[in-house]
């Protein structure tokens, strides 16, 4: 009978459950055997972005032409649970084999001995940083060893709608603007389009694409040597930059970006002008607008710097797959040209892959996406994390960003934030 | 009939072993996990430490606990505002003769069985800030509304409006089965002592549905404190309000299964079910003096 | 009653309806709304002022449900897990109830108390191991691992043994005079007369696990394998946005089968609910 077999399972289950533990052997940082016909086994490649399925299978039937005997299946969950089922699968020792990772997760995950190094991969030549951006190699290395084998790469850039600008008859961007040129285009654009219920920015006030670009433009920083950097006069700037255009009702504040993410608004020919990255290119070509929107590199700062951060998702293997040649022959070949090249003509990602990066920029020509090539190159430093980075963008997103536009000001909320951020930093270090 | 037979053998056990071990390992042993667990503290992938009461002096001195129990509160209040709504309408809707009484009790009960994600949706376009109808509806009388789902205590008005509606339907089935209860005699003798309406209703209907209106007031802040499906589905998770909306279930929610802080998030469970224990045990020594079984 | 008593009455049941048009009206509104704003166009359900009446019936939202969410996928999840539950449910329930209300045998009153005991336990505190049984289990993100905890339930224990009670034990001698086993007694005798008892429990199992939220929530992330209530609830986890049109189609299919079932066995979920509520 099926549901007395279920019983028994879930008393075994439970009996189990009372003495879990036990580690199985590193498998981590394997290289791939010479003959591909060798290699065998069943994989799970897990990952959150519903867009970037169709590219992913199409790399993995790329994979299995070389390796024919390995089985990948794609797990997709949606960002939110993303990493919370991976830390509850890491806990029983059932992580996914090949796995996406990201900047302010990595350490954590690294750091508890949950990935596979990229040693073995590197020494055989199979996987080589040079192939891909320092700043990329960076994020993704922990006490001097890397884990991740970047995947795709993003920067921020400064997006506009030229109609919207001509509606306004506001002269549009220049990649010479400084900040004082984005707020008085932002008055002005507020006088023409306010009353047709259309707002001069759709700045969504994130971190990665307003907070740090502005910080660091500004010769401030988010954290240095495990200090926060949200004192720092410098930092405290910026962050009143965005804070008054808020205030002035030129962008929309935390409460309505949480209703209407002000991306859409942009897309949906709402708003005029943002600073964000280029995951949003999909987005854009499926907008109704798509034929007005185009891209400038970011304003520079009062005192003429300008910086972006540079942010990518990197694929890592998990420290215990049960089948750590197979993990490591597709971790290979998802870091190599051919993969690359599907990503970028699929248009979903732009690869990390350094030369594999014209065929994304050509996938919308019309929006000049070599502003953020250019970008990469130029002026973006690396994102910014710590050991568990998790703790602080909480901080961010519940304390500092509901305070832009509000009643203190920045030389009074940002040093709090510094505080409580660097007890928290303080706490990692245990 | 003769209960103390022994011919039943082996066949009670064949009918409740099912059911008896199935309750013990997923409820009566997690229930022990879930005390033990709140000893002790889990480490961001597994593994456990026994940390004594440190989970419980943490929950004492965090914050959001307490704004979780007031949100609670605020909340459970304004749903309680459904009660005399609900007794207005089931009295009404019991009244002899009234044609098309259970056309209004099918309208009346729909939002109950909606189901509560789905509707919760509705409402979040309902209550937007900028061509929600709600506040075009308060424009209108020259109120410019705020932007309900996403501003401190506005959300949790929102959130305790979307209670309050959806439990007028359940409020009045057990209402009416509570009108059921009150003889015809005693409104027949009040109108020939000339009673109107309105004085039958203050003098015979409220009075004699005391004990359900206490039964619904307990339940009614059982489920309070149990908040979670509305406050979720109507706000969304990510939503930047909700450290200041949350419940004290989201938060165990958020501790347990976001910031997988699984220790942290036991110790809230046992206090989510003192909180409970306390309340039912304030209505199972009350309960014989009201309920009715038939 | 007398005469004069019920033409007073009667008298004022034009007030009665009058309030109770005005209430109806504001329980319906919400479902009308949804229902205009299902067939409107973006910009229309953007437009400030609001038209009350849609300008014509946009299908396109839900076409483009189908497009950009796992739908069926989710609903046919909702379909087996509330089954499943149902069906596990009045097996099990009427079984151990039916044990408990006729037979005798050890440990039966430790036994009993164990399982009503959890009844007052909220479900908040089960929740961390119950999910690591199903994780041990392997049954992350399977339907057995949303309806395994779900089959068992100290309450329908308790509604069936209630139920069971109040049947008279005369039919079952009779049965087991006859050289009926209990089994065959409980089987062909006992359930047919249990017939309106195992309708409540069923209907209150299917809209409690048509609704449920945090534990498939829990046990459940890629978006084909959850039920629609999860589904409905995580929409801003996507990447790309979801129109509100499109929302609005996507909870009105998700919502029907439970407002048909309601309208079309009214009495039936009415009594079930005031049965179960009052127990």
């Amino acid at each position: 009978m099926r549901i007395s077999s279920v019983v028994a399972g879930v008393v075994l289950a439970a009996l189990a459950l009372t003495g879990c533990g036990g580690n199985s052997g590193s498998a981590g940082d394997a290289g791939v055997p010479d003959d591909p016909a060798k290699v065998k086994g069943d994989l799970t490649y897990a990952i959150w972005d519903v867009n970037q399925q169709p590219a992913m299978q199409e790399i993995v039937k790329a994979f299995n032409q070389k390796y024919p005997d390995v089985k990948v299946s794609i797990s997709l969950a949606t960002f939110d649970q993303y990493f919370t089922k991976l830390k509850t699968q890491g806990s029983s020792d059932n992580l996914p084999d090949v796995f996406w990772m990201n900047g302010p997760n990595f350490q954590l995950f690294a750091a508890n001995k949950q990935l596979g190094t990229l040693e073995g991969l590197t020494e055989a030549k199979q996987v080589d940083p040079a192939n891909y951006p320092k700043a990329l190699n960076e994020l993704y290395t922990l006490d001097g060893k890397q884990y991740g084998v970047p995947k795709d790469f993003d920067t921020i850039a400064l997006w506009y709608n030229k109609k919207l600008f001509a509606d306004a008859k506001v002269e549009p961007p220049t990649a010479e603007w400084t900040w004082a040129d984005y707020k008085a285009a932002a008055v002005k654009l507020k006088a023409a389009l306010g009353p047709k219920g259309i707002w001069a920015t759709g700045d969504s006030l994130g971190n990665q694409a307003n907070l740090y670009p502005a910080m660091l433009s500004n010769g401030g920083y988010v954290i240095k040597d495990g200090k926060s950097g949200y004192g720092d006069p410098k930092s405290v700037e910026a962050l009143q930059f965005w804070s008054d255009l808020v205030k002035g009702g030129f962008t929309p504040n935390a409460a309505q970006n949480a209703e209407t993410r002000s991306q859409e608004r942009f897309f949906d020919g709402k708003a005029a002008m943002m600073w964000n990255g280029n995951w949003v290119v999909s987005a854009a070509l499926k907008s109704p607008h798509k034929n007005d929107l185009t891209v400038v590199p970011l304003p520079k700062a009062p005192n003429g710097g300008r910086k972006t951060v540079i942010h990518g998702i990197a694929n890592v293997m998990s420290a215990k797959s049960k089948n750590p040649e197979a993990a490591a022959a597709f971790l290979a070949f998802l870091g190599g040209k051919d993969a690359a090249l599907i990503q970028a003509k699929a248009g979903a990602a732009n690869p990390a892959f350094t030369g594999t990066q014209t065929d994304f920029v050509n996938s919308a020509p019309q929006y000049n996406l070599k502003t953020y090539i250019e970008a990469a190159e130029q002026y973006a430093e690396p994102y910014p994390v710590s050991k568990d980075t998790g703790v602080w963008n909480k901080l961010e997103i519940d304390e500092l960003v509901p305070a832009l536009g509000g009643p203190k000001p920045m030389s009074e909320v940002a040093p709090q934030i510094a505080t409580k951020m660097d007890e928290a930093l303080g706490k990692e270090k245990k | 009939m003769s209960k103390s037979r022994s011919v039943d053998g082996k066949w009670p056990w064949v009918f409740v072993l099912p059911t008896f071990l199935g309750v013990l390992a997923f409820y009566l042993w997690p229930l022990l996990k879930t005390m033990y667990d709140s000893f002790t503290e889990t480490g961001p992938f597994g593994g456990a430490t026994w940390v004594g009461a440190a989970n419980y002096s943490q929950l004492i001195g965090d914050s959001e606990v307490y704004r979780a129990i007031v949100n609670t509160v605020v909340y459970t209040a304004i749903v309680l505002l459904g009660i005399p709504i609900a007794v207005l309408f089931a009295s009404l809707l019991n009244r002899p003769g009234l044609k098309g009484a259970m056309v209004y009790r099918t309208l009346f009960f729909l939002p109950y069985v909606a189901m509560p994600t789905a509707i919760s949706l509705v409402w979040r376009i309902i209550y937007n800030g900028e061509y929600g109808v709600l506040n075009q509806a308060l424009g209108v009388i020259g109120i410019d509304g705020p932007s309900w789902i996403t501003e401190e205590w506005f959300a949790l008005v929102a959130v305790a409006l979307l209670g309050l509606w959806m439990s007028i339907g359940f409020n009045m089935i057990v209402l009416s089965a509570g009108l059921k209860g009150i003889p015809s005699e005693l409104y027949e003798a009040a109108s020939l002592d000339g009673a109107g309406s309105a004085q039958q209703f203050r003098s015979i209907t409220v009075p004699l549905l005391t004990p359900s209106i206490f039964f619904l007031s307990v339940i009614t802040t059982i489920a309070g404190f149990q908040l979670f499906d509305q406050l979720f589905a109507l706000l969304g998770p990510t939503n930047p309000v909700m450290p200041k909306t949350q419940s004290l279930v989201f938060l165990f929610y958020d501790a347990a299964f976001v910031g997988n802080e699984r220790g942290y998030a036991a110790a809230v469970a046992v206090l989510i079910l003192a909180v409970v224990g306390l309340l039912t045990l304030f209505q199972f020594r009350f309960q014989r003096r009201w309920v009715t079984y038939d | 009653m007398t005469k004069r008593a019920d033409q007073q009455r009667l008298g004022s049941n034009r007030l009665a309806h009058v309030i109770l048009v005005i209430g109806s009206l504001a329980m319906m509104f919400p479902f009308l709304w949804q229902l205009k704003l299902a067939f409107s166009s973006n910009a229309e359900i953007q437009a400030v002022p609001p038209d009350l009446l849609p300008k014509g019936l946009e299908w396109t939202n839900f076409t483009e449900v189908f497009e950009r969410l796992p739908f069926l996928d989710q609903f046919w999840v909702s379909v087996a897990v509330t089954l499943g539950r149902t069906v596990g449910q009045l097996v099990l329930c009427s079984m151990a109830g039916y044990a408990f209300a006729r037979m005798s045998f050890r440990f039966k009153g430790l036994m009993l108390a164990l399982i009503l005991s959890i009844l007052m336990v909220p479900s908040q505190v089960y929740l961390i191991p119950q999910y690591q049984i199903i994780q041990q289990l392997g049954w992350l993100n399977t339907i057995q691992g949303i309806i395994a905890p779900g089959v068992f339930s100290a309450f329908g224990t308790f509604l069936m043994m209630q139920f069971f009670k109040t049947i008279p034990a005369e039919l079952e001698e009779a049965a087991r005079l006859d050289g009926c086993n209990p089994w065959q007694t409980f089987w062909k005798v006992v359930l047919p007369v249990a017939k309106p008892g195992l309708i409540s429990l069923a209907i209150i199992t299917v809209l409690a696990s048509w609704a449920d939220l945090l534990w498939p929530l829990v046990v459940t992330s890629s978006p084909n394998e959850m039920p629609l209530a999860v589904g409905l609830a995580t929409l801003s986890g996507y990447q790309g946005s979801i129109s509100p049109g499109v929302m609005m189609a996507a909870a009105l299919m998700a919502m029907a089968p439970i407002l048909i079932l309601f309208v079309v066995l009214q009495r039936r979920v009415v009594e079930g609910i005031a049965f179960s509520g009052l127990k």
